[in-house]
């Protein structure tokens, strides 16, 4: 399907239409910005820095009931399916992470969980304009348009937003908009290319990942660990925030005769990651803790799943109270490699 | 004032010692306004150390989170002192790790920094957006003075200076075995203006001022971590058996982690606002701490953290102690 134009006097029909199923923007939480459904048309504000927590929270969420029990029964109740969903406004490099997310929710085994919701939910990207300081997307194979990841990619040209299908699931819903929508003429896609052009040029962060993996590989055993570990504090910052980790733990948690089990996220940077029973820890100290960190994006998943799992989001460097800095990171691993 | 090349020095004569593991201090960070912890074991290090209105971070926190790891067999447990440069409010927090026995005063060596205050770094950073360069700051007089790329800039001092700093009692260290430089004057008067705001609101309002912050909360326990009197080996948080609190993530569990957080506190913070600046999701957690602050100070006429020699909070009866307010 080719491009459509939504000129701005149209957006609130569109969030209408949207509005049909749950619908999910940014919006504040406390003191920052977060994805969360949509009470009233007046919150849909699409704002062009990028959300504090990704988009991940939606789709696999902090906390998750696995199933419910009673003390001393033996029935699971399960939660019922998940209800069909739109989240608008998502940033290409957290859309981009959404697809490595699902190589390892759909691996082994697949994940119900997960994988009912993400079918379940249209996404809806806005192509960035204003990158943050530390924005290195192009880095890592994404850009400030990219596509992957998403059913329809927005991008604002002042008067309206050019509204590319990806999907099926876009393409629908474009049919559905009906006379919401215009056919984007030849000159609206030229703009959305500058757009996108002008964007991607004002990302200053680069790094050059070719033969990292296997760099990181050979410094295993480097001093170097321990050199960028030693600020470390060992919170979850880094990893909660990060749009493609994933790690998690399952707990049973009772309140009175109700119990829950549930998934909650985990973090390889906690002491208690990876704590086997016997008291033991193969990742005892932030040295092996960081290492794992870096080495799951930039080696294992890489082996695994032939990407790279970092889509270069920055939010890890913006968030680290002390400056634990993942380009820095690297840079050090190449230069050490040599 | 500041004198950088004594700093390197001695930090170079420190590493030097054969008592000493290593220094901390710090660094420029690697953009902009950050600045990194260093910890330096190598003389020629000396060059990266910095002091500036940047050096927010209270390094005390590092003096308990350090991993002791089992000592193999037949081998002698490094018992060499820690080197740890410290502002007035990161010295307080040695004082009352000191008080609480929780490290040993052999095992730490303490140089300290006075200092003019230190930046907001959201302000900065909201001032002077996008600037890659790692950014020199100098103190001027009333202002700072910050060495753009394209030029220096100078900003009043109160127009950029960390909410704790703004109140500052204790610019001077408290206690050190070391001290680089002449002494400060002391600016704050110790009035709690943003308690009492909130004091001030019915308990609705407070209610629904603090379950807002806490419902954003994700748990990623910075606070904690970078809380240099939050030290106990086994945390009542990470504790599974039994469990006080579920890593679920709600407006119960989360406002649990916090209030429990804040008691263990009483009697204990000093002040240094790291818990608030280290918060990702950005809850004033200050406040809540100070309110506590502000009570043991007005009911107890206590402060933490402030002679190595006297007792804590927790242990320090005395036969005047107010009781009017016990039921």
């Amino acid at each position: 399907m080719d491009s459509k134009k939504l000129t701005k006097d149209k957006f609130g029909g569109f969030i209408d239409l949207l509005s049909k199923q749950k619908l999910y923007v940014p919006q504040m939480a406390g003191e920052t910005l977060r994805f969360a459904p949509v009470d009233s048309k007046d919150e849909v504000n699409l704002v062009f820095s990028n959300t504090a927590v990704p988009p991940k929270s939606v789709l696999f969420p902090q906390t998750e009931t696995l199933y419910e029990y009673e003390a001393g029964g033996t029935e699971m109740i399960i939660p019922e399916g998940p209800e069909e969903k739109v989240l608008l406004g998502v940033r290409p490099c957290d859309a981009r992470a959404l697809t490595i997310v699902d190589k390892l929710f759909s691996w082994d085994i697949d994940d119900p969980y997960y994988l009912k919701k993400r079918e379940a939910t249209t996404i809806i990207g806005l192509a960035c304009q204003e990158p943050g300081i530390n924005c290195f997307c192009t880095s890592v194979g994404g850009g400030p348009a990219s596509t992957e990841g998403l059913d329809l990619l927005l991008t604002d040209l002042g008067e309206g937003y050019l509204l590319q299908p990806l999907t099926e699931k876009g393409e629908k819903l474009c049919q559905d908009a009906g006379e919401l929508l215009v056919d984007a003429a030849g000159e609206d896609n030229q703009a959305a290319d500058k757009v996108h052009q002008e964007a991607a040029e004002k990302i200053v962060r680069n790094i050059n990942v070719d033969g990292i993996p296997q760099k990181l590989e050979d410094l295993w055993e480097s001093p170097l660990w321990k050199k960028v570990s030693d600020a470390c504090l060992g919170c979850g910052a880094c990893t909660f925030l990060c749009p493609t980790c994933h790690c998690f733990d399952i707990q049973d948690e009772m309140e009175g005769f109700e119990g829950r089990r549930c998934r909650v996220w985990d973090s390889c940077m906690f002491k208690e990651y990876t704590l086997h029973t016997s008291g033991h820890n193969p990742r005892p100290t932030r040295r092996e803790r960081t290492r794992n960190r870096v080495n799951h994006k930039y080696s294992y998943f890489v082996k695994n799943f032939g990407t790279i799992a970092c889509v270069g989001c920055g939010r890890c460097i913006n968030n680290c109270p002390v400056n634990i800095d993942i380009l820095d990171i690297l840079s050090q691993v190449v230069k050490e490699a040599l | 004032m500041v004198d950088l090349e004594k700093l390197k020095n001695v930090a170079k004569d420190t590493v030097s010692r054969e008592d000493v593991k290593y220094l901390i201090g710090w660094r420029q960070g690697t953009y902009g306004f950050r600045v990194s912890p260093l910890f330096m074991t190598e003389p020629e290090d000396a060059d990266k150390l910095i002091f500036s209105p940047l050096c927010v971070n209270n390094l005390a926190t590092y003096l308990t989170l350090a991993e002791k790891l089992p000592v193999p067999r037949g081998a002698e447990p490094d018992t060499r002192k820690v080197a740890l440069m410290v502002k007035g409010c990161d010295s307080r927090a040695v004082v009352q790790q000191l008080i609480e026995k929780g490290i040993e005063r052999e095992s730490v060596l303490v140089i300290g920094c006075p200092c003019q205050g230190v930046l907001d770094l959201e302000k900065v950073e909201e001032k002077f957006p996008g600037i890659h360069s790692p950014v020199d700051v100098q103190w001027g007089d009333d202002k700072f003075i910050i060495n753009l790329p394209d030029g220096p800039q100078e900003v009043p001092r109160e127009e950029l200076l960390a909410k704790k700093c703004l109140n500052c009692r204790y610019p001077n260290p408290v206690m050190s075995d070391v001290m680089l430089w002449e002494e400060v004057e002391a600016w704050g008067n110790g009035e709690y203006a943003d308690v009492k705001e909130l004091e001030e609101k019915d308990s609705q309002a407070r209610w629904s001022f603090w379950q807002d912050k806490f419902e954003s909360c994700i748990r990623c326990y910075a606070c904690r971590n970078a809380c240099p009197m939050c030290y106990c080996e086994d945390c009542v948080l990470d504790r599974l058996n039994p469990q006080w609190i579920y890593r679920s993530n709600n407006i119960s569990e989360n406002t649990v982690f916090h209030l429990a957080r804040a008691f263990h506190l009483v009697g204990r913070c000093i002040e240094c606002g790291e818990c608030e600046r280290v918060c990702p999701m950005g809850l004033p957690l200050m406040t809540l701490n100070r309110k506590l602050v502000k009570e043991v100070r007005d009911k107890y006429d206590f402060e933490p953290g402030l002679d190595p020699e006297s007792k804590p909070f927790q242990s320090s009866y005395r036969p005047d102690d107010q009781e009017d307010f016990i039921l």
